[in-house]
């Protein structure tokens, strides 16, 4: 049995090498200019494939730890910090540092599961070398499908061992670094369990199985959001307690032993057209996409434009009121959950400032502190005076000298790249036909009119991102220097600037869009990673916000002037329809 | 004043779509630009239009008066119409057309809106519906009527009448025909019948050149078999 598993495993990992290697060659062979220069023979190189082969298997060691060690060590960090904090704050009652840990690093590690086995899927994926083998080869699909399992599962379990033993070393209890790996193994036993059982009873009914994209987005959102919260909630003192975690992880391992018995009993036939089904519903998707223009399609003449606006402007405004939903809807959700967010921060506070004071003394410190906050002061309490702790202690410092990092949710909001889309397969791809349109100084009366309007569209998130950082600075002592509150709102207005002018930069000077809204041309994805792994860079910089509000006004100031100088100079070459 | 294409080239890779296009088009002309499909009629328009890089060669306008000065062809002299209309779907025709008058500050229109609807024939329930509900007829006519509008020097038409009903396509014919003076028109197609109906001058674009055919033999009754057997000939080369 472990011969046959040997060299199933084998067979997989040779082909997905092969499939890697020529895809590669492939690649290279249509890149501009290298490839005329690279020879067909490459394909048969042996020697290159023997260096893809050692690159592929370092690939495969480098993903198991990462990302074993990204998920469950940033798990055990966070675990390792609040335990800190609620020894040294006495909040435990009365339970030792081993439990805490343990009670904290289960609440995280079972959602991180749950959430994982709603997300990642892949026994049933039909993927190429999958593919090749089931169809073409003929192998048996319940073989190849439970030898990959069992291979994952391996995985699964040797990275977070490892990284347990190392959280071990640093004084994670053993137990719990030992019994985190089972769990998670038995957990991804039963999601993959009763995946097979809802294929079973959905193909017993003759009903498909459908990838829900609503499904896997909620969920996204929701990891986002509920992590967070747990985080929070656990930091303010309520967390689930230990037996109860224990009562879960021993259902979700039952669970998976039923998984297992499930997948036991699931035949080759069954594992065969589960993925020829996954095969037809890719296809399906694939001729879906072809029609990516159909969301951009969804326009009423709803109203027209008032007021004396002509020309670009007037175009600008009718472009607006046609496509408000489309490009509003996303910085919008985006604003709303942080709202919310905060909201249910403030209210976690205040209710429980409510339990442990009374009412009367509730609403005192709320007026009390709304005064505050409306005269630029800080967070005032007799009752419940401010604890200057690491926890947020570390926070406020975030909000002196880390404003740069909120360059990631700027670009999370942000909604500028969805926007050229719209512009290009609404309106330009039209009016690029019309000599008018391509005329410098009308380019860049309408860039400037544009970039204008994506900042507008920008500015709700980046206030609400603002009020965050500011709440957290109220909180946490006030102002520094004056003016502080306002700069911090500025800084997070000018970052999404910046963004909105990058995307719109990029549009005029690549126009990548397709008249079918795909993304033609290596040029604009280049530019674009580029700038991606700049702004990571930049998020990392420490400055402290005076500074920093200083430094970006200029920037922006100075950044904005190049790219209307890039666009004037080559948008009447480069802005066109790609034919 | 004469348009002047010079020693035009344009590769896709390897394959030569244009090979050595070297020909004057004269103003109040309308030119019938003959080929098979897939000849490069569109590509020789995109060149021209600057949507595409050109290999190499150039373009211009040279006046009469001065045959020696070469005039840039700059974006404003080029009307060009597309086989397939694409107008801006968000918004409706009249707003179209205000918007369009409007950026073009440095004409004086002569009718109303609702005149310029009126002389291209554009139903009036149409007039407030957005463009993206247009028929294809309707919408070639609001892009005749744009370029009507704008009276650039260099009028493209890429096979404007394909797919257009019979009354259509004739009223689109009449617009073209009385637009003629004080521009160059270049019209493709690749339908003999509509060439030799409406054009003054036949082009053949074949292997990648152009090449006239004679305009006195536009009413020889053995002109169709004439063309037909150029391009198989030259095809079969």
């Amino acid at each position: 049995m472990l011969n046959e598993f040997k060299s199933t495993l084998t067979k997989v990992i040779h082909l997905r090498s092969i499939i890697g290697y020529n895809s590669l060659v492939f690649a290279l062979k249509k890149t501009p200019v290298i490839g005329k220069i690279l020879p067909d023979a490459l394909y048969r190189t042996r020697f290159l494939k023997v260096i893809y082969w050692i690159f592929h298997v370092i690939l495969e060691v480098l993903k198991l730890f990462i990302g074993k060690f990204a998920g469950l060590g940033l798990i055990y960090l966070v675990t390792a910090f609040l335990t800190k904090e609620y020894m040294e704050f006495g909040k435990g009652a009365g339970m030792t540092e081993s439990t805490l840990f343990g009670c904290f690093a289960l609440s995280f590690f079972i959602l991180y599961a749950l959430f994982g086995i709603l997300i990642n899927r892949p026994v049933f994926k039909c993927t190429t070398e999958k593919e090749y083998l089931v169809f073409m080869l003929r192998m048996n699909a319940r073989k190849l499908n439970n030898t990959l399992f069992i291979y994952e599962l391996g995985k699964l379990f040797i990275g977070y061992l490892i990284t347990g033993l190392v959280a071990a070393l640093f004084g994670a209890p053993l137990p719990v670094c030992l019994g985190i790996p089972v769990l998670a193994v038995l957990i991804k036993i039963f999601g993959t369990g009763a995946q097979a059982a809802v294929y079973k009873l959905k193909n017993k009914h003759h009903k498909p199985m459908k990838t829900n994209g609503t499904f896997y987005l909620i969920t996204v959102v929701l990891v986002l959001m509920i992590m967070p919260l747990v985080l929070v909630f656990i930091a303010n003192g309520h967390y689930v307690p230990l037996p109860i975690l224990l009562a879960a992880s021993a259902l979700l391992a039952a669970l998976g032993v039923w998984g297992f018995f499930v997948l036991k009993g699931f035949g080759s036939d069954l594992h065969r057209r589960a993925l020829r089904d996954n095969i037809v519903r890719t296809e399906v998707s694939k001729y879906k996409e072809t029609d990516t223009t159909k969301s951009f399609k969804k326009i009423k003449a709803n109203g027209t434009v008032k007021g004396d606006k002509k020309g670009f402007e007037y175009l600008n405004a009718l472009f607006i009121k046609r496509h408000g939903r489309m490009l509003i809807v996303k910085p919008v959700i985006f604003t709303v959950c942080l709202m919310v967010i905060m909201g249910l921060l403030i209210f976690e506070f205040v209710y429980g400032y409510y339990t442990r004071f009374g009412g009367d003394n509730c609403l005192a410190m709320v007026g009390s502190n709304l005064i505050n906050l409306i005269t630029f002061g800080h967070y005032e309490d007799a009752l419940l005076p401010f604890e200057s702790d690491s926890a947020v202690l570390f926070f406020r410092f975030l909000v002196q000298y880390h404003l740069l990092g909120l360059l990631i949710p700027v670009s999370i909001a942000d909604n500028s790249f969805k926007s050229t889309q719209a512009m290009f397969i609404n309106c330009d791809n039209s009016l690029m036909t019309f000599s008018f349109f391509k005329q410098r100084d009308k380019i860049i009366k309408l860039f400037d009119i544009r970039l204008k309007q994506l900042i507008k569209i920008n500015i709700a998130p980046s206030v609400a991102m603002g009020i965050f950082a500011d709440l957290i600075l109220f909180y946490t002592g006030g102002q520094d220097y004056p003016f502080q509150y306002l700069l911090t709102i500025v800084i997070c207005i000018l970052m999404s600037a910046i963004y909105a002018a990058v995307w719109l930069t990029l549009y005029y000077l690549f126009q990548p869009f397709t008249t079918s809204v795909n993304i033609k041309g290596g040029a604009y994805r280049i530019a674009w990673i580029i700038l991606s792994i700049v702004f990571c860079i930049v998020c990392w910089i420490p400055a402290h916000s005076a500074i920093l509000a200083a430094v970006l006004l200029v920037f922006t100031a100075v950044f904005i002037y190049f790219m209307r100088k890039l666009v004037y100079k080559h948008a009447p070459k480069t802005w066109r329809v790609r034919v | 004043m004469e348009f002047v294409i010079s020693h035009l080239v344009k590769n896709y890779g390897s394959k030569q779509v244009l090979k050595d296009v070297d020909f004057i088009f004269e103003e109040g002309k309308i030119y019938g630009l003959l080929g098979r499909n897939g000849s490069g009629k569109t590509t020789f328009f995109n060149c021209i239009n600057s949507d595409i890089d050109i290999n190499s060669g150039s373009f211009y306008f040279r006046d009469g008066n001065d045959p020696q000065k070469q005039i840039p062809v700059l974006p404003e002299d080029i009307g060009y119409l597309v086989s397939t209309p694409t107008v801006p779907e968000f918004m409706t025709g009249r707003e179209f057309l205000k918007f369009f008058i409007e950026v073009h500050e440095e004409i004086t229109p002569d009718k109303t809106i609702d005149e310029y609807f009126d002389y291209m024939m554009v139903p009036e329930d149409d007039r407030d519906r957005l463009l993206k509900d247009y028929s294809h007829g309707t919408k070639n006519k609001m892009q005749m009527l744009l370029n009507i509008i704008a009276s650039p020097r260099l009028m493209l038409l890429d096979e404007p009448l394909t797919s257009l009903d019979v009354i259509i396509a004739e009223e689109m014919k009449n617009v073209i025909r009385s637009q003629k003076q004080g521009r160059i028109t270049i019209f493709s197609t690749h339908l003999l019948d509509v060439a030799v109906d409406l054009c003054d001058e036949i082009v053949l674009l074949h292997n990648g050149r152009l090449e006239p055919i004679d305009k006195s033999n536009l009413g020889d009754s053995d002109f169709k078999e004439k063309i037909i057997a150029a391009l198989k000939d030259q095809d079969d080369a």
